[in-house]
C-alpha cells in the first residue's frame, strides 16, 4: 500500500526520476498560476489592474484592499467596494455553517454508511441509489421550492437552515464514502470485540470508528469544501448579514458600474486561507482514507 | 478484497446477537437522520416544483392556475432547450474525459514523486477549495477581451495587441468555459486516482521488472486496470459534478452571447429566475433531472452491484 | 447618478444574485467630483404641510435604497423627526436589487412590515401587479406635485392611479469626442449616427466608432430607444407585441451592421454599463450614448484620458422624428399594508422637497423639481467647467421632452430577458434580425399570454 513499493523499493533515484519530478513541478505551476496571479492582484495598486499592455511585476506592494476589507484604517483616497462588506459577520456565518455541517453530515454520514457496510436490510439498494440521485439535483432546482418552504418553517435567512441544507448535501457522498471505509475494516474485528463482551455499540466506537478515521477525514475535506463554497443555496436562504456567507458575498464586488476586482482578489485569498490550512491538516489521512478502500468497487 | 458483509450469513447475524426484528430495525434508525435532512432539503423541493411544472407560477402573480402539460408540451418543441441539451452532454463527455487524462498523468507522476508530496498535493488542491463562483469571476476576467491575462499574455509574448474576445466567438467561449471547468475539476481526480495508484500491492510490480516490463507495459497491463475501481468512481462523481454544472458557466458567459454557450442550467436559469416563467423552468428541470436519474441509475447500479452483491 | 438600468435585476426575482450590480449604483457615490461637494450644507428650507408634533409617537418603517451617495439624503431625516414627534426606522437597506429582491419576496409572502418603500419607474408596476402599493392620488395634491417634472409623475401612473414620488432620474445623452470630430458633425438622426460611427472607427488608433452595453435590460433598453425612435413600439393597444415591426427590423439591423463593420468592440456583447463608460475613459470610443451619472467621472483626470476632450448632445432621432430618451427614476410609495399612512405620506414629502432636492442635485443626482433645475442651472453658469451649464439646460430639456420609460408593465423584464439574448444573436450575425426579433415576438406573446393579458389566460 505504500508509494515505495511503487517505485522499486529502496532503489536509488536517478536522473529520470529528476526529470519525471522536474514534470510534476511544471504541470502544478501551471495549475497554480491563476491563484498566484489572484494573490498577486490583491496586494498592488488598483492602476496597475486592468491595463493594456500588461505591467507583470508589480511595482509597489499594498495591503489596502486587506485593509477595507477588515475595516482597517487606509491611506486617503484607497478604493474598494470591500468597505460595504460586514466582512466579519461574513465570516463567523461561513466559519460556523461549514464547521458545524461538516460535523453533522460526518456524524449523520457515518451512520448511515456502517448501515450500508454492515447490515442487509430490505431497500438498501434503492436507498443506497436515492442518495446518489440527491446529488444529481442542482442547487438552482431546489432553490425556490426550499426558500418557500424554509420561509413558512421560519429557517429563511438563519443559520440553523444554513446547517440543515448543507448536511443534506453531504450526507449522500459522506456516506457513500464511510460506507467503504468501513467494509475495509474486517468485520472480524467486530467479531472479536464482541467475543470478548463488548456491546454492538461499543464495538462500533472502539474498533470501527477509530479505524475508519482517516476515512472521516476524507469525507470532511469533500463536505467542508462544499459546506465553504456552495452558492446558489447560499444565495437564496441568506438576506442579510445575519447568515450570509461568503460565496454570495463576492458579488458584491462587481457591479455594472463599478467593480472592484482587487477587493474580489483579497477576499477570495482570505476565504482561500481557512480551506489552506483545513487541507494541508487532513490530506494525508485524506490520502490513508482513500487508499484504504473507500473506492474499490 | 477483504470486504465482508456481516449480515449475508446467518452466522454472523449470531455473533451480533440480532434479533430479526431488530435487523429490520437498525440500519433505518441509523439512516433516518441523513434521511430526514435529504428529504427536507431535496424531496420537498422536488415534489413542490413538480407540483408547479403543471401551473403558470410566478412570484410577481398572485394567483397561479393549473394549467396541464402545456409547459411540457412546450419544452418538447423548443428547439434552444435542446440545444443547451445537446450542449451540456458534450461539455460533459469532454470536461470530465479531459479531466482523468490531465488527473491520470498528475496523479502518476505524484504517486512517484520523490519529495514533498503532501505540499504538492495541497497546491494541486487550491482549485477544488476555490468556490465555483469565484472561479466564473476570475475566469471570466482572464479571458476578458481588452485587458484579460490571456491577451496580455499574448501581448507581452508576441509583442502586438491581441483583441481575442474569447468569450464571445465560437468554439472560443465553450472552450474557455470548459478551461475553467477543467481547471477546478482535475484536482479530484489526481486525488482520487492517485490513492488508486498508492493503493496498488507491490509485488505485481516488482514481478513485472524483474521480467523486464518496461514503464509504459506496467502501466497498461498492472496500474491502469488494478485502479479500474478507483476511475470508475472519479469518473461517476465528476459526471453527476458536471451535469449540474451552473455557477461557472454563469458567470463567465451567462449562456451567451446569444445561446452560444447555453447550457442547460443557465437555460432554465434564465427562464425561470430571470424570465418569470418559473413554471417552464421547473418542468425544464424535471426532464434534466429525470434524465440525470437515469444516467445515475446507470452509474450508481454497478457500484452497488459490486459492493454488496456477489462479493461474498 | 444613475441607477435606473439594473439589468441584472432579473436576479432579483426572488433568488437574485443581484447584490453586485446595484452596487455600482452605490459606488457611484464614490465617484471624485460628486464625493467632493456632498458637505456642503444645503439651504434650510421650512416644510409648509408639517404642524408640530403632528405624529408623536408614531415610528415610521422604511425600506431604502442604501449606497454612499443615497443615504446622504437620509441625513434630513432627524429635522422631520424634530418638528413631526415621530421616529424613522429603517427596516432594510440595501442596493437596488437587493431592495427589490426583497420586496418583490415580501409582497409575494405578505410579510411587509414598513411604510415607506423605495421605488422605481422601471420597477413599480410588478409591486403594482402584486398588490403591495397603496394609491399616492389621496395623499399628495395636485398643487403639491405641480413642481415635480411632469414626465417623471406621469411615468407612475398606471391604472388611473399615481404610485411613486420621484427623487432623481436619469437619462442618456450622446457623448462625443471632440478631437475625433466636429459639432457640426453631431448626427441628428441614428442613420448619420450609424455612419459617422462607420467613419470614425480606426483600427490603426485602436479607435471604435461607437459601443452598446450588450447585454440584460442595458441592450434591450438601447434597442427599445432606437426602435421607438423609428417609429415602432414594444406593444400595441392589445399587449400583443410589435417589435418585430420594420422599425424594429431597422434598430437591430443597425447594432448588426456596426459590429460587421468592426465599429465596435468585439467583445461588447458581454459590456455591462461599467465597461462601456471605461472604454470611453480609456479614449477608444469617438461616439456613444451615456447616462449623465458618469459625467464627472470622466471630466476626472486621474481616471479618464478624455477628461475635456469631450461634448454631449441630445440623443438621435429616427424616422419617426422622435428623439431616443430611455429613462428612469428613483422615488418612494407607501405599503398598502402601512399603518401610519398619514405619517408616511408626511415622510415622502420631507424626502422629496427642495430642501431634499437641493441636496441631491448638489451630489450630482439629475432631481426631479423644476424650481430646483432653475436655481441650479443659474448656480452653474459661474462654473469653471465650460460644459457644467450647457450639461443641466440638455438633461432638463430631455427630461421634459424625450423622457421615456420602458412600458408600464411587470412584464418589461421578463420580456428584455426574452429579447436580449437574441438581440445578441443578431449583432454577432447568428440569426438575420426580422427572423430573430419574428422570434422573440412568439415568445413574448406566449408569455403575455400566460399572465393574462389576452383574455383567457393560457
Amino acid at each position: 500500500m505504500s508509494a515505495i513499493g511503487y517505485t522499486k523499493a529502496g532503489r536509488r533515484p536517478r536522473i529520470g526520476d529528476y526529470l519525471r519530478d522536474a514534470a510534476l513541478y511544471l504541470i502544478i505551476l501551471i495549475f497554480f498560476l491563476p491563484v498566484l496571479w489572484i494573490i498577486l492582484t490583491s496586494i498592488r495598486p488598483n492602476m496597475e489592474i486592468n491595463t493594456r499592455p500588461p505591467i507583470w511585476i508589480p511595482r509597489e506592494l499594498t495591503l489596502d484592499s486587506y485593509k477595507i476589507l477588515l475595516g482597517w484604517p487606509t491611506p486617503e483616497g484607497a478604493f474598494g467596494l470591500g468597505s460595504n462588506i460586514p466582512f466579519g459577520q461574513y465570516a463567523r456565518n461561513s466559519i460556523i455553517i461549514a464547521s458545524v455541517s461538516t460535523l453533522f453530515s460526518l456524524t449523520f454520514g457515518t451512520l448511515a454508511g456502517y448501515a450500508f457496510a454492515r447490515f442487509a436490510f430490505k431497500g438498501k439498494n434503492s436507498v443506497f441509489l436515492g442518495m446518489m440521485l440527491a446529488r444529481a439535483v442542482p442547487g438552482i432546482a431546489l432553490s425556490l421550492p426550499l426558500f418557500v418552504l424554509f420561509a413558512r418553517l421560519g429557517l429563511s435567512d438563519s443559520i440553523l437552515g444554513m446547517i440543515i441544507t448543507y448536511v443534506a448535501l453531504n450526507v449522500p457522498f459522506t456516506a457513500w464514502l464511510m460506507d467503504g471505509f468501513f467494509r475495509a475494516i474486517p468485520a472480524e474485528l467486530d467479531e472479536a470485540a464482541l467475543i470478548d463482551g463488548c456491546s454492538r455499540w461499543s464495538a462500533f466506537l472502539r474498533v470501527d470508528l477509530p479505524l475508519a478515521l482517516p476515512g472521516a477525514a476524507a469525507s470532511g475535506i469533500f463536505a467542508f469544501l462544499t459546506a465553504w463554497n456552495e452558492f446558489a443555496l447560499a444565495n437564496v436562504i441568506t438576506r442579510t448579514p445575519a447568515s450570509r456567507t461568503f460565496p454570495p458575498a463576492l458579488y458584491e464586488f462587481t457591479g455594472q458600474f463599478v467593480s472592484d476586482w482587487r477587493g474580489m482578489c483579497a477576499m477570495s485569498v482570505m476565504m482561500l486561507i481557512p480551506a489552506i490550512i483545513f487541507v494541508a491538516l487532513v490530506q494525508r489521512q485524506l490520502m490513508t482514507g482513500l487508499t484504504s478502500g473507500a473506492m474499490k468497487g | 478484497m477483504a470486504t465482508i458483509s456481516v449480515t449475508k450469513s446467518p452466522a454472523r447475524a449470531r455473533v451480533f446477537e440480532i434479533s430479526a426484528d431488530e435487523a429490520k430495525r437498525l440500519p433505518w434508525l441509523l439512516l433516518t437522520p441523513g434521511l430526514v435532512a435529504l428529504a427536507v432539503v431535496v424531496a420537498f423541493p422536488m415534489f413542490y416544483s413538480f407540483y408547479l411544472s403543471f401551473t403558470n407560477y410566478d412570484l410577481t402573480r398572485p394567483t397561479t392556475e393549473f394549467v396541464g402539460l402545456y409547459n411540457y408540451i412546450k419544452l418538447f418543441s423548443n428547439a434552444t432547450f435542446w440545444q443547451a441539451f445537446g450542449r451540456t452532454v458534450l461539455f460533459m463527455t469532454l470536461a470530465v474525459n479531459l479531466e482523468f487524462l490531465i488527473g491520470l498523468a498528475i496523479a502518476q507522476l505524484m504517486a512517484k514523486a520523490l519529495l514533498g508530496r503532501g505540499l504538492l498535493r495541497t497546491v494541486l488542491m487550491m482549485p477544488m477549495m476555490f468556490a465555483p463562483v469565484l472561479v466564473g469571476f476570475q475566469f471570466k476576467w482572464f479571458f476578458n477581451d481588452q485587458v484579460g491575462l490571456v491577451n496580455n499574455l499574448l501581448f507581452t509574448l508576441t509583442g502586438q495587441p491581441h483583441i481575442i474576445p474569447w468569450l464571445v466567438q465560437v468554439p472560443l467561449g465553450f472552450i474557455s468555459i470548459l478551461v475553467a471547468e477543467v481547471w477546478m475539476g482535475t484536482p479530484f481526480m489526481v486525488i482520487i486516482l492517485e490513492a488508486g495508484i498508492l493503493s496498488l500491492p507491490t509485488e505485481p510490480f516488482e514481478a513485472a521488472e524483474v521480467d523486464g516490463a518496461s514503464g509504459w507495459q506496467k502501466f497498461r497491463h498492472l496500474t491502469f486496470p488494478m485502479i479500474g475501481p478507483f476511475i470508475y468512481t472519479a469518473m461517476a462523481i465528476r459526471s453527476l459534478d458536471l451535469a449540474r454544472v451552473y455557477d461557472v458557466v454563469s458567470i463567465m458567459t451567462g449562456g451567451g452571447p446569444g445561446t452560444r454557450t447555453e447550457l442547460i442550467w443557465t437555460y432554465v436559469y434564465r427562464l425561470a429566475f430571470t424570465g418569470h416563467d418559473y413554471a417552464t423552468g421547473s418542468a425544464m428541470s424535471y426532464v434534466t433531472v429525470i434524465v440525470s436519474f437515469l444516467f445515475t441509475f446507470f452509474l450508481f447500479r454497478n457500484v452497488i452491484r459490486s459492493r454488496w452483491e456477489g462479493r461474498e | 447618478m444613475s441607477t435606473k438600468k439594473m439589468t441584472r435585476r432579473d436576479f432579483l426575482k426572488y433568488a437574485g444574485l443581484a447584490s453586485g450590480a446595484a452596487v455600482a449604483a452605490s459606488v457611484m457615490g464614490t465617484l471624485p467630483a460628486a464625493a467632493a461637494e456632498a458637505t456642503e450644507k444645503p439651504s434650510l428650507f421650512q416644510f409648509p404641510h408639517i404642524q408640530k408634533k403632528e405624529f408623536e409617537g408614531v415610528i415610521v418603517r422604511m425600506l431604502a435604497i442604501s449606497g454612499a451617495n443615497y443615504d446622504e439624503l437620509y441625513k434630513i431625516i432627524p429635522e422631520w423627526e424634530e418638528q413631526t414627534g415621530a421616529k424613522v426606522e429603517f427596516v432594510f437597506k440595501g442596493d437596488g436589487f437587493q431592495t427589490d429582491k426583497r420586496l418583490v419576496q415580501d409582497f409575494a409572502a405578505g410579510t411587509v412590515d414598513y411604510d415607506v418603500c423605495w421605488d422605481h419607474s422601471s420597477f413599480f408596476s410588478q409591486y403594482v401587479k402584486a398588490d403591495g402599493l397603496e394609491p399616492l392620488e389621496n395623499w399628495f395634491s395636485d398643487e403639491e406635485l405641480a413642481d415635480f417634472i411632469p414626465r417623471l409623475v406621469d411615468a407612475t401612473r398606471r391604472d388611473g392611479h399615481l404610485w411613486v414620488i420621484p427623487r432623481h432620474f436619469d437619462i442618456s445623452c450622446m457623448h462625443y469626442r471632440t478631437d475625433l470630430m466636429g459639432a457640426d458633425q453631431v448626427p441628428e438622426t441614428w442613420d448619420q449616427f450609424k455612419e459617422l460611427a462607420k467613419q470614425l472607427t480606426d483600427p490603426a488608433k485602436g479607435i471604435y466608432g461607437t459601443q452598446f452595453a450588450g447585454k440584460e435590460e442595458a441592450l434591450s433598453g438601447r434597442f427599445y430607444e432606437v426602435m421607438t425612435a423609428e417609429g415602432g413600439q414594444l406593444f400595441n393597444e392589445k399587449w400583443e407585441p410589435t417589435f418585430n415591426s420594420p422599425a424594429g427590423v431597422k434598430a437591430a439591423t443597425m447594432f448588426a451592421e456596426l459590429y460587421a463593420a468592426g465599429a465596435m468592440p468585439p467583445g461588447m456583447t458581454s459590456f455591462v454599463w461599467e465597461d462601456v463608460a471605461k472604454n470611453f475613459a480609456a479614449g477608444i470610443i469617438a461616439i456613444y450614448s451615456e447616462w449623465y451619472g458618469w459625467y464627472s467621472f470622466f471630466q476626472d483626470p486621474s481616471a479618464s484620458k478624455v477628461a475635456g476632450k469631450f461634448d454631449l448632445a441630445r440623443q438621435p432621432m429616427g424616422d419617426g422624428k422622435i428623439h431616443s430618451g430611455w429613462a428612469g427614476h428613483h422615488g418612494f410609495s407607501i405599503t398598502k399594508a402601512s399603518q401610519n399612512k398619514p405619517a408616511a405620506a408626511s415622510l415622502i414629502k420631507w424626502l422629496t422637497s427642495v430642501k431634499g432636492n437641493e441636496l441631491e442635485a448638489k451630489l450630482g443626482f439629475l432631481v426631479a423639481r423644476q424650481s430646483v433645475w432653475e436655481k441650479i442651472i443659474v448656480e452653474a453658469e459661474t462654473s469653471t467647467d465650460p460644459l457644467a451649464k450647457k450639461r443641466l439646460e440638455l438633461a432638463l430639456l430631455q427630461a421634459q421632452e424625450d423622457f421615456k420609460t420602458p412600458p408600464l408593465i411587470a412584464e418589461w423584464l421578463p420580456m428584455s430577458n426574452i429579447l436580449y439574448p437574441i438581440l445578441q444573436q443578431i449583432i454577432l450575425g447568428d440569426v438575420e434580425p426580422q427572423k430573430g426579433l419574428d422570434d422573440a415576438a412568439e415568445q413574448v406573446r406566449d408569455m403575455m399570454a400566460k399572465a393574462g393579458y389576452y383574455g383567457t389566460g393560457a
